[in-house]
């Protein structure tokens, strides 16, 4: 069992606060799935990483929630912002479960496999080839998501994982899991291995 | 239980579970957008398809439970029922959202600022006529290869389109759309030119 932490009031902007929730609460999802289409353990042990963030994001949220409101409208508004904040925490529970599906060896069924070709949504992972344009840059520059509407969720190094890379160097050998849609991402995976060094 | 008669249950188990997944997902970006926009209609409309979700889901753990045939299976099947319930939870959890854009009237303005500053944003854009989009299909116009940007929604004057790949898009019609803020503008020149 994970251990309960004490939270601790700490002063911090509402609206910062609750957009890392919604971000986190999102790539829960794509990496919990990940995990499941994937079969893989460490994705799915850093989603629960990430579920204890967000355990910990919620009460220091509604902690300054409280402090925010000053009258009725006050309250009557901030209910709602709160609200808001514990469903980002309830679909970061959900994201949590499917991940646990992979931890307890539950099995991922092959039916999970077809579902995830036909779903409007792909996710794949790609090694990347010393030959690939790619190699060197970091995902930031590599601006997928407006080149092509693909998104690197994860990459892993060697044994070492890095979440919603955005400034990393990626290097030859990083293996990329990334989703979009499924003409973006099999035009990353070409790139990728260095078949073509022309994203569009 | 014959072949054939299997193999067209697994079709149906795999066809359930994607619209289970797809609708769930479709759900919290309309549920973000309702709150974007303030738009109580578009409340009310996820909050019907939360109750398309509740049967489909009843009808995809029948299916799945239908389908136990062999002793080895069982743990690979109660995985595919656990997936169906954790699309059904993120389903409620949009209805919820959504919720909140009917009790508020009005959403607290943070609110919209997080969904316009989160990674993945929501916009909505209306289609002018000069687009080059006007007059062809939801699928020639290609949107999110040229912009990666999702249309989650259209609103043609007082009705909330779903965004069939054969919908005929009309100079007027108001996209809403979610990605990642840097197809904005992209999303902007196309439609809005």
């Amino acid at each position: 069992m994970s251990e309960v932490e004490r939270v601790e009031y700490t002063p911090v902007s509402v609206r910062e606060t609750l957009i890392q929730m919604k971000d986190i609460s999102e790539l829960m999802i794509d990496l919990a799935y990940s995990s499941a289409l994937f079969d893989n353990r460490e994705l799915a042990e850093e989603v629960m990483e990430l579920e204890k963030k967000m355990d910990t994001l919620v009460y220091i949220l509604n902690m300054n929630l409280m402090l925010a409101a000053r009258d009725k409208a006050d309250a009557e508004s901030l209910a709602g912002v709160a609200k808001v904040g514990s469903l980002t925490n309830s679909i970061s529970d959900a994201a949590a479960d499917i991940a646990g599906i992979v931890l307890k060896d539950i099995g991922i069924h092959p039916i999970v496999r077809e579902v995830f070709q036909r779903a409007e949504e792909h996710l794949a992972r790609v090694r990347l080839s010393e030959n690939s344009v790619l190699a060197g840059k970091t995902v930031m520059d590599m601006n997928l998501a407006a080149e092509v509407g693909v998104d690197i969720i994860a990459v892993r190094r060697g044994l070492y994982w890095m979440i919603n890379p955005e400034k990393e160097i990626i290097m030859p050998e990083d293996v990329l899991v990334a989703r979009g849609t499924a003409e973006g991402l099999g035009k990353l995976i070409r790139v990728a291995q260095g078949e073509v060094d022309e994203l569009g | 239980m014959s072949l054939a008669e299997d193999r067209q249950l697994y079709e149906k188990i795999c066809n359930d579970l994607v619209e289970l997944k797809d609708t769930s997902e479709m759900m919290m970006d309309l549920a973000y957008s309702a709150l974007l926009l303030s738009s109580q209609q578009l409340a009310e409309e996820v909050i019907m398809l939360e109750d398309r979700m509740d049967n489909l889901h009843t009808e995809f753990e029948l299916l799945v439970l239908s389908s136990r045939r062999e002793q080895e299976e069982a743990k690979g099947l109660l995985g595919l029922i656990r997936m169906g319930v954790v699309t059904e939870r993120i389903a409620d959890a949009a209805a919820e959202i959504a919720e909140v854009v009917i009790r508020s009237g009005e959403p607290h303005p943070v609110l919209r600022m997080v969904i316009q500053d989160a990674e993945e944003t929501v916009e909505r854009i209306i289609v002018s006529e000069n687009s080059p989009v006007v007059g062809k299909t939801l699928r020639e116009a290609r949107i999110p290869e040229e912009t990666g940007m999702w249309v989650l929604v259209i609103r043609r004057g007082n009705r909330w389109l779903r965004p069939k790949p054969t919908i005929i898009l009309q100079a007027g019609d108001v996209v809403v759309a979610s990605g990642y803020a840097e197809g904005e503008d992209d999303l902007k020149n196309l439609l809005a030119q």
